[in-house]
């Protein structure tokens, strides 16, 4: 950090202020990419920022190294180094230049992506409703948003501050702005070739109007978007000096292990032995709230050890007889009673069934998952003079802020965020769980920071899983192929509803209205002239969250596993099947030949070796995988290879978008071949590896990534790789055994993998 | 008691059935080994006593007494890189991050024992569990590590 300019990041700097040009009218510009929004929603205080800002996103020290503002938690999906790219092509910077900062949950950084689906129009303002958004604000990561919330408006939040810089430099020349070009961190004089540093530049230029937006660089010019960036994050990682929540040391930090009660929906109502604890070596006390008792000590290890010394008094609320099979049993009510909402209801369902001798049906089923992010959660919180400073690795910091003031009364304006890096977030660190007991717990002990970990048993038993899930199908198929009508209907607890509740309640989703439910189950691209998918409501006390692709995670294998089986009812090839219903949706076709070329669909080089395919949508982008499998024994296999396509529309890191295909298909398999939560008189059963066991090395297949090239506005993607990734697979393995599976977990039905 | 760590004595004061990755995390602040189950499952916690990977959220502390433990910290620094983290940058492997202290560290002692792996030999010693899924790069990793140490040993013997 540069010591000379460091004097702006104060305390008091939190006063907020506003910097940036200013627009003819009075408009305060230079927010970047929020450089339209009106006066209100304009604030950001700078703390973290050690240059001068010239406007929300971009600050730079005299040295010439620029700050951006990456309000996007990185959790391993690359965003720390997709969004400096998009800054620093309009800016003109490299990216050796470049260090991210984690700027404070403020407006101009709400993802309001996150909640209208639709990218920001960067010339025109925006909408009523992004307003809305940007002012509370929703700063947040996911549903794999953050290229298609920033695509356009990160590089107006370069090319503004890069004007700006142009026309500092201009005014020191006494020439005219057009005469200037900038590259590299440098404006240049293009009469005398003299140069000036932006370092040089930026205190001057930190004050400078624009007078309209400038024009955004067209895709043949760009240098850096499109071409594989070295991620800025991975030195650190490599060294075991990247900082995630857990690895914060503030000075005087006691640790703090929660113990929650043991059965869903439970309490607990007493501690019999705290003075025994309390006397325990190291321990420094022992700390009830609402959700738990905490231990305090002076290590985890010996938090830990006190912890489970803790005999608790405890009651059940009356679930004690919740099992898995009780719900599933509760799903399939659910599906013989009326839906609570019909979201695709085309053509006339009824009637071609009611008229048909032959109908296919098929009911699939999935477990509850755990996300079992390796970091187990946790969060750092110090209490002092009616403040708190918060160190988390949180998928929203703006989740952190008001959680954490809702819990303490302590204002929003008096909490800071220390955004650490995220071992792992899945959906898991969207939950505002540990921000609250960790605020709470601070609380009890003013003027210490205190570091609360949920050991592995208390993550994996306190988790807010992925929902148990059970879908039914009907479907009519004609011999050439064509599906007359296709029916889906589906049970489940609803993920939004549930989920924010928790985050945001004022905003909570009723179950009818949740769209995550039918996600990758309505609007298939495959022709169909009568559809209908309905969903009704399990009401349970568990709770159930957003995980890695959310709906798409099981209705990709519901939707594609039937397709097969259709497919196989027709006679067909599985592939032929489906391209011969994708003729109104070209982007669709393309990946399926393209997927399938790769895999060599139609030969198989030796015997023992099969092949299954999936094509799925999600998050704006359109993935097809094709699995190939060799039978290893009577049920063994081993899961040789993935071929993966993706259309993801326009291309900002190719490097990073093969990652993710290539982790989410790692993701989608651990599901597939061993991920189940179960319950049993109100517990949960699974509290650590390997009882809930992960795709390791050995099993791990080899991937194979082609990203398309589209020129059409970018899709996500973090979490579009892994819901295809099941349905391959369970269909290679009905090509080689001619047995349909149709629940989760594979190994659960005798299938072993190696 | 005294632990050797990364060829440094640190004198600490704990129970001598401290596992060591907390006297490491904790006590020392050296927060590169990560906890992840401490059950000896998921490998995060991975280093090297006396050049052997053990995990550290099941060794207690009495035991590495007198031994060299090799932690992350001791691999190389962001200016001088060992062949397996240079490796692991050129291939671009961390995803979260959080496993890979212990893959490199695992990585490292697999090398140190074999040279040159085979895929099997891989399967075989990289047990560790990585939640994004950064397999792939791991095993291209190695096998790039695996020719960066001997070009580097080759380079060395020339001199």
């Amino acid at each position: 950090m540069n010591k000379e300019s460091g004097k702006k990041n104060k305390w008091t700097r939190r006063a907020f202020m506003i910097t940036g040009g200013v627009v003819g009218g009075g408009l305060v510009v230079g927010v970047g990419g929020l450089a339209f929004l009106n006066k209100k929603i304009k604030k950001y205080s700078g703390l973290g920022f050690d240059g001068d800002m010239l406007n929300a996103w971009v600050s730079i020290l005299p040295d010439n190294t620029i700050q951006l503002a990456v309000p996007r938690a990185e959790m391993g999906q690359g965003v720390y180094t997709s969004i400096p790219m998009l800054i620093a092509e309009e800016l003109e910077v490299d990216m050796e230049q470049v260090q991210v900062v984690a700027p404070q949950p403020e407006s101009p950084y709400s993802n309001t992506f996150l909640l209208t689906s639709a990218p920001k129009d960067v010339y025109k303002g925006l909408t009523l409703m992004e307003k809305v958004y940007s002012a509370i604000p929703i700063v947040g990561t996911g549903g794999s948003t953050s290229i298609p919330d920033g695509y356009d408006s990160m590089r107006m939040a370069g090319a503004t501050a890069r004007t700006m810089l142009i026309q500092s430099a201009a005014k020191h020349w006494g020439i005219d702005s057009s005469l200037c070009s900038a590259s590299r961190g440098y404006v240049i004089n293009r009469a005398t070739e003299e140069r000036m540093s932006y370092g040089q530049l930026a205190s001057a230029a930190a004050l400078e109007r624009i007078d309209r937006l400038p024009q955004l660089k067209s895709k043949e010019s760009f240098r850096l978007i499109g071409t594989p960036a070295r991620r800025l994050d991975i030195p650190a990682k490599v060294t075991g000096n990247a900082k995630f929540g857990l690895d914060v040391r503030p000075e005087g930090m006691l640790y703090a292990v929660i113990r929650h009660p043991s059965m869903v929906g439970g309490n607990i109502t007493g501690i019999k032995n705290k003075d025994e604890v309390e006397s325990m070596s190291g321990v420094k006390k022992v700390v009830q709230i609402d959700e738990g008792v905490a231990v305090i000590a002076d290590n985890t290890w010996r938090a830990k050890n006190a912890a489970l010394a803790l005999d608790l008094d405890e009651e059940n609320n009356g679930h004690g007889d919740l099992s898995s099979e009780s719900i599933s049993q509760l799903l399939d009510d659910i599906l013989s009673a009326p839906p609570i909402a019909i979201p695709e209801d085309e053509g006339k369902v009824d009637d071609v069934f009611s008229s048909a001798e032959d109908v296919l049906e098929a009911t699939y089923e999935v477990p509850y998952l755990a996300h079992a992010t390796l970091e187990p959660v946790n969060c750092t919180v110090l209490y002092k003079n009616e403040s708190l400073e918060i160190w988390v690795g949180h998928q929203a910091s703006s989740v952190v802020q008001s959680k954490a003031s809702e819990r303490t009364g302590i204002k929003k304006s008096n909490i800071v965020v220390h955004t650490q890096y995220l071992g792992g977030g899945f959906g898991r660190r969207s939950e505002p769980d540990m921000v609250i007991r960790a605020s709470a717990i601070a609380m009890a002990m003013e003027g210490i920071p205190i570091q609360l970990i949920y050991t592995r048993e208390e993550d994996m038993k306190n988790d807010m899983y992925r929902p148990a899930v059970k879908s039914r199908f009907r479907a009519t198929i004609k011999e050439n192929g064509e599906i007359t009508a296709w029916d889906n209907k589906i049970a489940l607890q609803s993920v939004s509803n549930s989920s924010m509740k928790r985050i945001m309640p004022s905003m909570a989703t009723k179950p009818e209205d949740d769209v995550a439910t039918t996600e990758g189950a309505i609007h298939l691209p495959y022709l169909m002239k009568n559809r209908r998918v309905s969903f009704g409501q399990a009401e349970l006390p568990i709770q159930v969250g957003f995980w890695r692709s959310v709906g798409n995670s099981q209705n990709g294998f519901f939707t594609e596993c039937f397709m097969d089986e259709c497919a196989y009812h027709a006679g067909m090839d599985p592939f032929e099947f489906r391209k011969s219903k994708l003729d109104n949706h070209p982007r669709f076709k393309n990946v399926l030949e393209t997927v399938a070329d790769m895999g060599n669909w139609t030969s198989s080089s030796s015997p023992d070796e099969y092949k299954g395919i999936a094509l799925h949508k999600s998050f704006g982008s359109i993935v097809g995988q094709v699995a190939q499998i060799s039978r290893i024994g009577e049920n063994q296999f081993s899961i040789d290879k993935y071929f993966c396509a993706i259309d993801c529309g326009r291309i900002v890191n190719p490097d990073t978008i093969a990652a993710q295909m290539e982790g989410g298909i790692i993701f989608g398999l651990s599901a597939a071949l061993y991920g189940e939560i179960t319950l049993d008189n109100g517990r949960i059963q699974q509290d650590n590896f390997p009882q809930y066991e992960m795709v390791r090395m050995g099993v791990s297949p080899r991937t194979e990534v082609h990203i398309m090239e589209v020129d059409e506005y970018p899709g996500g993607v973090g979490e579009p790789g892994t819901p295809p990734a099941a349905p391959a697979l369970v269909n290679a393995l009905f090509a080689a055994t001619g047995k349909r599976v149709r629940s989760l977990p594979l190994t659960k039905h005798g299938y072993s993998f190696v | 008691m005294t632990l050797n760590i990364n060829g440094k004595d640190h004198e600490i004061k704990v129970e001598p059935g401290m596992p060591l990755l907390w006297a490491l995390r904790d006590e020392l602040n050296l927060t590169g080994t990560k906890y992840g189950c401490g059950v000896s499952s998921c490998g995060a916690c991975t280093v090297m006593l006396d050049g052997q990977p053990v995990k550290s959220c099941t060794t207690p502390v009495a035991l590495c007494e007198g031994k060299r433990i090799t932690t992350i910290e001791g691999i190389g620094s962001p200016a001088n890189l060992s062949a397996v983290q240079e490796a692991w940058v050129m291939h671009q492997v961390p995803q979260c991050g959080y496993c890979q202290s212990g893959m490199i560290i695992a990585a490292e002692s697999l090398l140190d024992e074999k040279p040159e792996p085979t895929d099997e030999d891989i399967d075989t010693a990289i047990t560790n569990i990585c939640r994004c899924g950064t397999y792939q790069r791991i095993r291209e990793a190695i096998h790039t590590a695996s020719r960066l140490r001997k070009e580097a040993s080759s380079l060395l013997g020339s001199l």
